[in-house]
Order: structure tokens, then C-alpha cells, then sequence
């Protein structure tokens, strides 16, 4: 656990970097800290390796007051991850990611050994170990970055914006990965960053850091969403806020037709008979696995012969589909307003279609939960 | 075309006929050659061994620096004939006459290489160390110092250069190695050949030595990103060198894309 108390930061230039933080970060969780460029956040995170002195208040961890500790040696018990990875260029990949190890005396072939399985755990090829840092894409610097401040197991992590000197795709694959490892290793891990999307996908818990480096609110990511506290955490979460809330309810409890899934070994007549019956403008065909194949239009299907098998027919892409056990509201939302039929395809976890949701089914969920 | 010829053969015929000659080592142009090279190499080294210990210390105590530069500044105001004579009264005919004031040249040439070198290391690097817990020696030594060494050697180069062909002037005090071919058996008796046999000498002694200062540089950072063009030295001197290297590739981190080795899990 990690608590602030009162830590302030005032620079002799009458800078008021962090403005009198309280705040506890719970053991095992990830809190994000978030808000506009200057608000404090990468002092206040520096407070907690004493890279940044406060001028006033104290920061403990564990209950100990951190200036009761040598630095050096509190640093090495404290993963600290940084924007451009700050690796170092003229060591190896396994050196860069065995460096903390090394300074706390483990031994050489300890340490290489902890490398190598630090690696496997952060996606990197073993083949990379002798690689030096600019022989690396900016994702995978960000993920040796990851493994050196994972290497020597501290319990807690700080990551100052790690991920946003990557590309969108890329940040989403290193969010996933962090994820991930979060579920299994429970660091308590705080995370900087003023996008306020990352925020919400990685916290458990996410302080609002204000202009003036005040702390404007510290709430769980959906109450963040449902209930800001002003105009100010208001503003900084975005207009669509309604829409991103629908993140945190799953996507298991829609109902999904499956009157409207047609086999495509099925004649165009068959088909006519099951959509009539179903009432729906809009069928999806499907293979023998399950595996979705497109939509057809049932106005277009009543002018086809009625032999003709449905697999022949050209039909209407099927776009996004969402994971039913596994997305959201949010996600099937986004897939009905993408799908040219206006209808959202649920999938099981191998891709296989359980069923189709219509924007209007999806309008009555969303307002259930609203 | 035939009077080159020659003239380029009479050298020759002068160079191998005054190799080596035995029992008169003073005139002999190997010893001179080997004289030339002893002198340079010894001013490099020390100039060198005294530079590192004066760089680190101006780093880790930075109001140190404007001080020091001034003065090896003036120090290389003066022109190294009125050293090489000031030394004689100290160190009388020795190799030391010529050794101490290019020492202090090669200090001069170095020192700023070897404080840019240690300055540039790229604050995210060397904050990435503070917070895995160096401290200000262990940092400078095992981070900053192996990052500074292609910017110390580029200074080496320069400095290398620059006294082996200094040693020359010390043969006004008698020492001077190749430059005594070029002043007594040429100059004095207004005789060619010693003259273009000491100058080609000494630029393929400058020559050989840069090539091996190359090679060092490949044996000692094998992590510098070399794609057969050589950067320029404004660049290099511009932009911290892990991130010229990165800037040089197009690696940007800002830019680059994870695409196309597949080892990505999530993504299958
Ligand atoms: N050494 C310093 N002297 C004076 N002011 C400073 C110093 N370091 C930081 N500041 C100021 O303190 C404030 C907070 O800086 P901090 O780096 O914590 O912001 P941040 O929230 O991390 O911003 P960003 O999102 O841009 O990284 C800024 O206004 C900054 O200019
Ligand atoms: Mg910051």
C-alpha cells in the first residue's frame, strides 16, 4: 500500500507542481493517475521512489516513511517503466532486462536466467536476447522496459505513460499484455498517462488530476464515468462518456435470435420460409461450423430462384463481430451501428455465431442499465 | 613525364639507401619513422589517461568545467614552439620535451569530447538509471562512460591527427622524429628527397593509426547502429548518439510499428 499524505511539491520558482496530495494506492491493484500536461503526475509518481523530494507531507509505503530508506536500495525494490524505455543503448536486451538484478549482487548466470524467462513472459523472442535496444521497434523497447523493471519481482511498478510514444495498435496489444500479466503477478502497479481511454481500460481505481496540480477526483473507472464530480472531470472524460460506460456491462445477457441464422447448403425457397416466419428484414448465412459467411437482404431473396443454393449468392459482409462470454455493451453497440444489416453478430471465443442482436433489441439493454 | 619518374625513383632510391644504415642510427629514416611514432602515441596516451579522469570530474561537479576549458583553452593559445622551448630548461634533449606540451594539446583536443560524450546520454537513459538504483559513480562509469565512447574516440581521431603531425616542430629542439628528415637532411641542405620522404611518412603513420582508432571503435561499441554511411560530425554532435542511431535507421519510436515478426500472442 501506498499512501500520501499531504505530499506537496512547490518549485523555488513558485511552481505548484502537486498541491497537497492525499491518496492510499491499494497493494495488488493498478491505479491510474490521469489529467492534462503540468497537473503533477509525474511528480507525484516520482515521490514514491524519491526521485522527487516533497517540500511538504510524506509518502509511505508499506506504513514506512520512504525518506527512512536508502535510495538506491528503495529504488531497486520499486519497478519504475518509462515513456521511451530509457534502455540502455550499448547493453543487450538480456543485459538491459538482467540490470537490477545485477546491481543486487545475484550473480551472472542468475540474473541471464531470470532475463530469459522475463522475456518469454513479455512476448519477446528468445532470439532477441542479443539484440541491443535500437535493433528493437518501439513496441518491443517498451516491453524489455516492462521485463527490466519486472526482473528483480518488486512488489510494487511505476509506469510514467509507457505506452504513448507507440502506435494505436501497438498500445493496444502492450495494454492486453500488461493486463495480462497484471492477472497474474497482482503488483501494485501506478500508471501514468493522460489518455483518459488507457485510464479506464487498465484501472482498478483512477485518481483525476486537476490544473495546479490538485487531485480532483479519485473514484473506481465506472463511477468516474456515471458520477464526475465537476465540470472539470466532466469535460476531461469526453462527451461520449455515455457511450464508453457501457464498457462495464457485459454483453451475455442480450438476447440473440438465432431464427435468423440460415445454412448456407440451404435452398433460397428454405430460406424464404424461415425469415417469413422470423419477420426480420435481414438473415445471416452461416457455414456448416458455425462460422459467420454474410447477410442477405430478404427482399433481394425473393428474387432469386428458388433452387439456388444459398452459399452462391454474393452476400452483404458481416463487419465486426463481438465475443459474447467475453466484450461488452459497448462493443456490441459498435458492432450493430458498424454492420450494414443494422444487426450485431455474437460469436462464442472460436468465432463460431450464437446468435444476431438488432440495434433495437440492443436500444432496450442499453436502457435497462442506464 | 619521364623527368617524374625520375624524381619519384631518385626518392625511392634515397629512402631504401638510408633505411636503416648501420652504425649511424641518428640519420636513418626507420629510426626516425620509429622515434616519430614513440613520441606521438605516448602524447596521445597520456594526454588521454588525463582527459578521462578531468572529464568525469567535471561532469559529476559541473561548476568545474567553465574554469578548466578556459584554461586548457589558453593553454592552446600558445604556439607549441615557445613550449617545446620553455620545456628544455626542465627536461633538457629528452623525449619529455616533446611528450608533455603534445600530451597537453591531445588534453585540450579531448577534454570537450570526452564532457559532451559524457552529456549526452539521453536524459531518459540516465533517469531510467537513477530509478534502478545507480548511484552518481556506479552511473557514470557503467552508463554514462561506454555511452560517450564513440564521441571520445571521434575526438581521438582529431587529436591523433593533429599531433602526429605537431611532432614534427619538436625537431627545432632536436627531437621530432620524421620532422627531423624534413628540417635537417632536407631544409638545411635544400635537398628533396628527405622532405617528401618525411611527409609521406608521416601521413601514412596518421593514416594507420586513425584506421586503427576505426577499429577500435567497432571492437569497443558493438551496440552503435552502423549502416555503412558515416554520419556527419555535425549530426553526431548535434543529437545524442543513441538517438541519432535511432533517428538514422528511421526507428523513431514514435513511428515504427510492431509488424511483421509475428511474435505477438494476442494477436493469433
Ligand atoms: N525542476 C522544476 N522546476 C520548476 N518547475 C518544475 C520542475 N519540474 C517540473 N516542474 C513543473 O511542475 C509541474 C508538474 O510537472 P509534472 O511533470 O509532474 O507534470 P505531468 O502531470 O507529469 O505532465 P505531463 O503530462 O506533461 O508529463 C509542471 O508545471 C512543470 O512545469
Ligand atoms: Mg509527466
Amino acid at each position: 500500500m501506498i499512501t500520501f499524505e499531504g505530499a506537496a511539491k512547490h518549485y523555488p520558482d513558485g511552481t505548484v507542481a502537486v498541491a497537497g496530495l492525499d491518496l492510499t494506492v491499494e497493494s495488488g491493484r493498478t491505479t491510474v493517475f490521469v489529467g492534462p500536461s503540468g497537473s503533477g503526475k509525474t511528480t507525484s509518481l516520482r515521490m514514491v521512489n524519491r526521485m522527487v523530494a516533497p517540500t511538504s507531507g510524506t509518502v509511505l509505503v508499506d506504513g514506512e516513511d520512504v525518506r527512512s530508506q536508502d535510495p538506491a536500495r528503495l529504488r531497486r525494490s520499486i519497478g519504475y517503466v518509462i515513456q521511451q524505455a530509457g534502455l540502455f543503448p550499448h547493453r543487450t536486451v538480456r543485459d538491459n532486462i538482467a540490470t537490477v538484478p545485477l546491481l543486487l549482487g545475484w550473480g551472472r548466470s542468475r540474473a541471464r536466467a531470470r532475463a530469459a524467462e522475463l522475456m518469454e513472459s513479455v512476448g519477446l523472442e528468445p532470439s532477441q536476447a542479443k539484440r541491443y535496444p535500437h535493433q528493437l521497434s518501439g513496441g518491443q523497447q517498451q516491453r524489455v522496459g516492462v521485463a527490466r523493471a519486472l526482473a528483480a519481482d518488486p512488489p510494487i511498478l511505476l509506469m510514467d505513460e509507457p505506452f504513448s510514444a507507440v502506435d494505436p495498435v501497438v498500445r493496444t496489444g502492450l495494454q492486453d499484455e500488461l493486463l495480462r500479466l497484471q492477472a497474474e503477478l497482482r503488483k501494485t502497479v501506478l500508471f501514468v498517462t493522460h489518455d483518459i481511454d488507457e485510464a479506464i481500460r487498465i484501472g482498478d481505481r483512477i485518481a483525476v488530476f486537476g490544473p495546479g496540480g490538485e487531485l480532483a477526483q479519485y473514484d473506481t473507472p465506472e463511477r468516474l464515468l456515471t458520477h464526475p464530480v465537476d465540470d472539470f472531470v466532466e469535460s476531461f472524460i469526453g462527451y461520449d462518456r455515455g457511450v464508453r460506460r457501457l464498457a462495464f456491462f457485459p454483453a451475455n445477457e442480450l438476447a440473440l435470435r438465432e431464427d435468423v441464422l440460415l445454412d448456407d447448403q440451404d435452398t433460397v425457397e428454405r430460406a424464404l420460409n424461415t425469415v417469413d416466419t422470423a419477420g426480420q428484414p435481414w438473415a445471416l448465412v452461416v457455414d456448416a461450423q458455425r462460422m459467420p459467411l454474410g447477410w442477405v437482404d430478404v427482399d433481394r431473396l425473393r428474387h432469386e430462384p428458388s433452387g439456388l443454393e444459398l452459399g452462391r449468392l454474393t452476400l452483404t459482409a458481416y463487419g465486426h463481430t463481438f465475443d459474447v462470454e467475453r466484450d461488452s455493451l459497448r462493443a456490441a453497440l459498435d458492432a450493430a451501428v458498424l454492420s450494414p444489416a443494422g444487426r450485431a453478430v455474437g460469436v462464442d471465443p472460436d468465432g463460431r455465431v450464437l446468435g444476431v442482436v438488432s440495434q433495437a433489441d440492443l436500444g432496450n439493454a442499453i436502457w435497462s442499465v442506464s | 613525364m619521364n623527368a617524374v619518374w625520375d624524381w619519384i625513383s631518385a626518392v625511392a632510391d634515397w629512402a631504401a639507401a638510408n633505411w636503416n644504415p648501420p652504425g649511424d642510427q641518428e640519420r636513418g629514416v626507420w629510426p626516425r619513422l620509429v622515434e616519430h611514432a614513440r613520441l606521438a602515441y605516448l602524447s596521445i596516451l597520456i594526454g588521454l589517461a588525463a582527459a578521462l579522469p578531468l572529464g568525469l570530474a567535471c561532469v559529476r561537479w559541473t561548476r568545474l568545467y567553465p574554469p578548466v576549458l578556459t584554461g586548457v583553452n589558453v593553454l592552446y593559445a600558445v604556439p607549441s614552439i615557445a613550449l617545446f622551448f620553455l620545456m628544455l630548461p626542465y627536461t633538457g634533449f629528452s623525449d619529455w620535451t616533446a611528450i608533455v606540451p603534445l600530451a597537453l594539446y591531445t588534453l585540450v583536443i579531448l577534454l570537450p569530447n570526452v564532457v559532451d560524450g559524457l552529456r549526452q546520454v539521453p536524459d531518459h537513459v540516465r533517469q531510467a538509471a537513477v530509478a534502478m538504483g545507480f548511484g552518481p559513480l556506479r552511473r557514470l562509469l557503467t552508463v554514462e562512460t561506454p555511452v560517450a565512447v564513440p564521441v571520445i574516440i571521434a575526438g581521438l581521431r582529431v587529436a591523433s591527427v593533429a599531433t602526429i603531425s605537431m611532432v614534427s616542430v619538436a625537431s627545432l629542439v632536436g627531437l621530432g622524429g620524421l620532422g627531423q628528415l624534413i628540417l635537417s637532411e632536407g631544409f638545411r641542405r635544400q635537398f628533396d628527397a628527405p622532405i617528401v620522404v618525411g611527409i609521406v611518412l608521416t601521413v601514412v603513420l596518421a593514416f594507420v593509426t586513425d584506421a586503427l582508432l576505426v577499429l577500435s571503435q567497432r571492437l569497443l561499441t558493438p551496440w552503435v547502429r552502423r549502416d555503412g554511411r558515416r554520419r556527419k560530425r555535425k549530426q553526431r554532435a548535434a543529437v545524442p548518439a543513441g538517438e541519432a542511431a535511432a533517428v538514422d535507421a528511421g526507428a523513431d519510436p514514435t513511428q515504427s510499428a510492431e509488424t511483421g515478426n509475428g511474435a505477438h500472442p494476442w494477436m493469433s
